[in-house]
């Protein structure tokens, strides 16, 4: 767990430069905002198949029950904001704990299963109208507090929170690979049967992996609803919470812990910046194409690719 | 009250029949390779959007359609075994993801030809009513309905008499021995994409016909099947069509009994339910557990 | 001869674009608009709307021009916020446009707190005009097209309805206002919600045939729901007397498109089709749309248009008294009084439009009448009258 030198003086411009010098300009702030809130799905995305080994096609269900945990209890309980958020995180762990079933199933019907977990939130969502407010959705969601002195329902304030959230993610990423459990997935990687042979229960770590990577997706969830301050069930559980995090992963590579952050404010700074203005309607091709192209040519992502010229041993996980 | 469930039987049977023959495709490709194509809605909608064109362009039945649907969906099939193909490790979640990637650009591409308005077929023929005592239904629906029998019916008949149809049923249960006796899995597999493109073409033209289409409706599509592959269980055609049926029918009936908000509800819950309490599907063999 | 005629034509559009360009300052106004994604269709409607309303506007204004600049939203909230965000950058003076209460929501959220005045038809919820903001406005609301929908039930003096809506948010606020209105009155409603994905209502339509055996079938949805619904009721032909429907429905679009299911089929519409316009700006719109679009205009056209006129009539007001910069848009277009292509619009404290009632259309040998209300009536109601 040694931080280099390069890492804090990122760490030291993202939270003194960025604001400094960017601050000032709503726009550009609030689609670095988006990109980290799409950065943050993707490292969890990213945790659960490098450690866990499972594509998900269902990270909204996560994203969407924290959102409406954290809205709910803000406005009905009035929780403070900020402990709403990590109550939001703790509903997205107790939404996985219904997965636990399909966490027997291989891969394409994991993937597919979590899929029809967020369709099943979604459509409970919009009929349970007594506390998610049905498909008119809940307005005027309580946006942050005031902090000593810092308003964080400011743009550069949310940019703020999300950015912690991100680092504090990082954090416990790297603390998990690099502790037993971490060694033992990666062994259950090369041969899921080898590890049962020495007693390392595979699916309880799975479970464990599902967990963390749902808390990181719900709070996520939950930030996005008090900057938005708007929640409905369409949005909530959209399938842009899981089209973007995928390519943003895949694209920087989901082996690695930066990767799907540095793939996310890539992907979706230049989507937006470039692809958007080339083809205004139909734009996301491109997603869809750099997918294709990322899995055929290098699946391991854009991070290992740079890396290639001097490749050290700990590439992968 | 008879009446009622005896018309969502039917209304059941009849949308079963469209949902198997896409279904049947995406379990004849998982069964050669191992691969669910997740842009299979998507080459269904093609054909549909190539029924539209033919129907606006040139004032033809749609029906009409199906030739050119033919020949473009299953170009388009290949296509995405050619990539898939080209995935060097772990195949098995890697070409979920790229079949996922095929499926946004195809989305994208017909909402950028055809854009986002909502199409059907204008044909009166199609719509009218056709009624059999206490059942209802548009011609369009039966006679579909009819020709998936046929399809199926023959993709039967492929898949135990003809060579290639038995390579593939020799490959989906034993790759490596099929090998022993000779049998190219390449071939299977191009054979296997290409019959999925065959019944998709079919199943769009089906689609628009009956239905409404519209250019993000893919992804429906292809998780429709999927359920319906986990309800038959992998490598029974008879499975496949049980299941689709069950399906259509149990829909139905969610919205005559109780409300037709939960349609949606019961085949997500259906799905769930099968993979809890009978894992390898209800006429599966066994092999799906991790 | 061609070719001269040709030459003339840019020379003058050379001039008039200098002359334009003499004496006019250019005033910049934003369009946050959903022109991909799930909204992209009526996105489109509404924008061709607004271009409509530049054109009419910087040709009869003679002072002040001005100039649209376009983000696109993408049907998706955060994207709306940072639409608008990019435009006020630009030096936005205020923001036209908006489809979706979710996204107008954030949207308008963002446009108040950076000072712009926003104006849009594409949002009914309540809670949109229930913040209370000084600066957003709206021309329609959900009232104008209960109002209709009843008022037209109430002409055919029926005693019972059946109401079949998808679960979306606007179609379930409307579906449920409209059933306790009519329950009000005495009328037996049932309610029938349908999930936006379902595709085959003949289980649903057989259940209004059998069970509930209403007069009259009452739809809130959208175009592929309509074409569901009135399939599925033209092969089970339920014993009602008329098919009331809501917006997209009585539009040239679905009479062209879908001849046989729509005959005698009602929804919201402003004008009749072939559109005639009685009032100057009217034919000016619609010759306009032509000739930019070469169609004639449709109701998503008609919306964006009148929103933006208001908007840029307040905008031109707001100059002439030099508050442009300092709030004078949102006070000019609360005054705002005046006779548009939707009626009467003047806005309440909250920014709503106080008088909008929508009007009730009815396909009839492949046009559309407006049979409702009387006063703005082009045609007789067809009544009973359903297309099988």
């Amino acid at each position: 767990m040694k931080m280099s030198k390069t890492g804090l003086a990122v760490i030291f411009a993202a939270y003194v430069l960025v604001p400094l010098l960017l601050g000032s300009n709503s726009y550009v702030m609030s689609l670095i905002v988006a990109a980290m809130i799409i950065g943050g799905i993707a490292l969890a995305w990213a945790l659960l198949g490098n450690l866990g080994g499972m594509v998900s096609f269902g990270h909204s269900a996560f994203f969407g029950v924290g959102a409406y945990v954290s809205a709910i209890l803000t406005m009905k309980a009035g929780v403070p904001v900020l402990a709403a958020m990590l109550l939001g995180g703790a509903g997205a762990v107790a939404a996985s704990l219904a997965m636990l079933p399909v966490l027997r199933l291989k891969g394409p019907y994991f993937a597919l299963a979590i899929l029809a977990y967020a369709h099943i939130f979604k459509i409970l969502a919009t009929e349970w109208s007594s506390v998610t407010g049905g498909s008119a959705g809940l307005a005027s969601v309580p946006r942050f507090p005031t902090l000593m002195g810092v308003d964080l329902s400011s743009k550069t304030g949310s940019y703020l929170i999300v950015l912690s959230l991100l680092l504090v993610f990082i954090a416990a990423y790297r603390l998990i690979r690099s502790s037993h459990y971490g060694i033992a997935l990666r062994a259950m990687h090369d041969s899921e049967d080898a590890t049962r042979v020495v007693g390392v229960n595979s699916t309880l770590l799975k479970a464990l992996m599902l967990f963390v990577s749902a808390f990181m997706t719900g709070v996520i969830g939950a930030f996005n609803v008090h900057y938005i301050n708007f929640l409905e069930p369409d949005y909530a559980f959209s399938g842009l919470w899981v089209t973007l995090p995928i390519v943003a992963a895949i694209f920087g590579g989901y082996r690695t812990i930066l990767g799907p952050l540095v793939g996310a404010v890539t992907v979706y700074l230049v989507d937006q910046l470039v692809f958007k203005n080339l083809i205004p309607s139909g734009h996301q091709l491109v997603l869809g194409a750099l997918l294709v192209a990322m899995i055929i040519f290098s699946p391991g992502g854009l991070m290992p690719l740079l890396r290639k010229g001097s490749r050290r041993k700990h590439a992968a996980a | 009250m008879s009446e009622l469930i005896m018309q969502a039987l039917y209304s059941g049977v009849l949308q079963g029949g469209s949902y198997a023959l896409i279904a049947l495709g995406l379990a004849l490709v998982f069964g050669t390779m191992k691969v669910i194509n997740l842009a299979h809605g998507e080459l269904v909608l093609l054909a549909a959007y190539m029924a539209y064109t033919v129907e606006s362009r040139f004032g033809l039945s749609p029906m009409f359609a199906i030739p050119v649907a033919l020949v473009l969906v299953c170009i388009c099939a290949v296509l995405v075994y050619f990539l898939i193909s080209l995935i060097r490790k772990d195949r098995e979640l890697n070409s979920l993801i790229l079949t996922y990637g095929v499926g946004i650009i195809l989305t994208n591409a017909v909402l950028l030809i055809w854009s986002a308005d909502v199409r059907s077929t204008s044909s009166a023929w199609m719509q009218d009513a056709l009624v059999f005592g206490p059942f209802y239904s548009m011609r369009s629906e039966v006679l579909f309905f009819v020709v998936s029998m046929a399809l199926m019916g023959g993709l039967w008949w492929w898949l135990s008499k003809s060579w290639y149809g038995r390579a593939v049923r020799a490959v989906s249960s034993n790759r490596d021995a099929a090998k022993l006796m000779g049998i190219n899995p390449r071939t299977t597999e191009i054979v296997s994409f290409v019959v999925a493109g065959i019944l998709a073409a079919f199943a769009g033209v089906a689609i628009f016909s009956y239905g409404v289409i519209q250019p993000a409706f893919g992804h429906a599509l292809t998780v429709k099947a999927f359920i319906i592959t986990v309800l038959a269980g992998i490598g029974s055609i008879p499975g496949v069509m049980v299941g689709a049926l069950l399906l259509g029918i149990a829909e139905a009936l969610t919205v005559t009994l109780a409300s037709s908000a939960l349609q949606e509800l019961v085949g997500m819950g259906l799905f769930l339910l099968v993979l809890f309490v009978m894992p390898n599907g209800l006429f599966g063999a066994a092999g799906r557990r991790g | 001869m061609n070719r001269i005629s040709s030459k003339i034509g840019l020379v003058a559009a050379a001039l008039s674009l200098h002359v334009g360009g003499a004496f006019a300052d250019e005033i910049l106004v934003g369009a946050e608009i959903p022109l991909t994604g799930s909204l992209a269709r009526v996105g489109a409607g509404m924008h061709e709307g607004i271009s409509v309303a530049v054109d009419v506007f910087n040709k009869t204004n003679g002072k002040h021009t001005i100039k649209i600049v376009t983000a696109d939203d993408e049907s998706a909230p955060a994207k709306a916020i940072a639409a608008v965000e990019k435009l006020a950058g630009d030096g936005v003076v205020a923001i036209t446009g908006g489809y979706g209460s979710n996204n107008i929501g954030p949207a308008s959220d963002a446009a108040n707190k950076l000072g712009l005045p926003y104006i849009t038809s594409g949002g009914v919820a309540e809670n949109l005009t229930e913040r209370g903001y000084k600066t957003f406005f709206r021309i329609n609301n959900t009232a104008g097209y209960q109002k209709a929908m009843v008022g037209l039930l109430d002409t055919m003096q029926i005693k019972s309805a059946s109401v079949v809506y998808s679960t979306k948010e606007a179609t379930a606020d409307l579906a449920k206002d409209v059933e306790k209105e009519l329950a009000a009155k005495g009328v037996a409603v049932t309610l029938h919600a349908f999930d936006p994905a379902i595709t085959d209502f003949k289980p649903i339509i057989n259940k209004v045939r059998l069970q509930d055996k209403p007069e009259v079938i009452v739809m809130v949805g959208y175009e592929n729901d309509y074409v569901g619904i009135l399939r599925a009721a033209k092969v089970l032909k339920p014993k009602v007397k008329a098919m009331v429907g809501v917006w997209s429905l009585a539009t040239p679009k679905m009479a062209s498109d879908f001849p046989d299911l729509m005959p005698s089929v009602y929804g919201t519409a402003l004008l009749p089709f072939p559109a005639e316009f009685q009032t100057e700006e009217g034919k000016r719109f619609a010759d306009t749309y032509m000739k930019l679009y070469n169609k004639a205009p449709d109701y998503l056209g008609q919306f964006g248009f009148v929103q933006s006129m208001i908007l840029f009539e307040a905008i031109a007001r707001a100059a002439d008294a030099g508050t442009l910069k300092s709030g004078g848009i949102a006070q000019e277009l609360a005054r705002t009084d005046r006779q548009t292509l939707i009626g009467r619009v003047q806005f309440s404290d909250k920014g709503d439009n106080l008088n909008f009632v929508h009007r009730m259309g009815q396909h009839q040998d492949g046009k559309i009448a407006i049979v409702w209300p009387s006063d703005a009536a082009t045609g007789k109601m067809n009544f009973p009258g359903v297309p099988w």
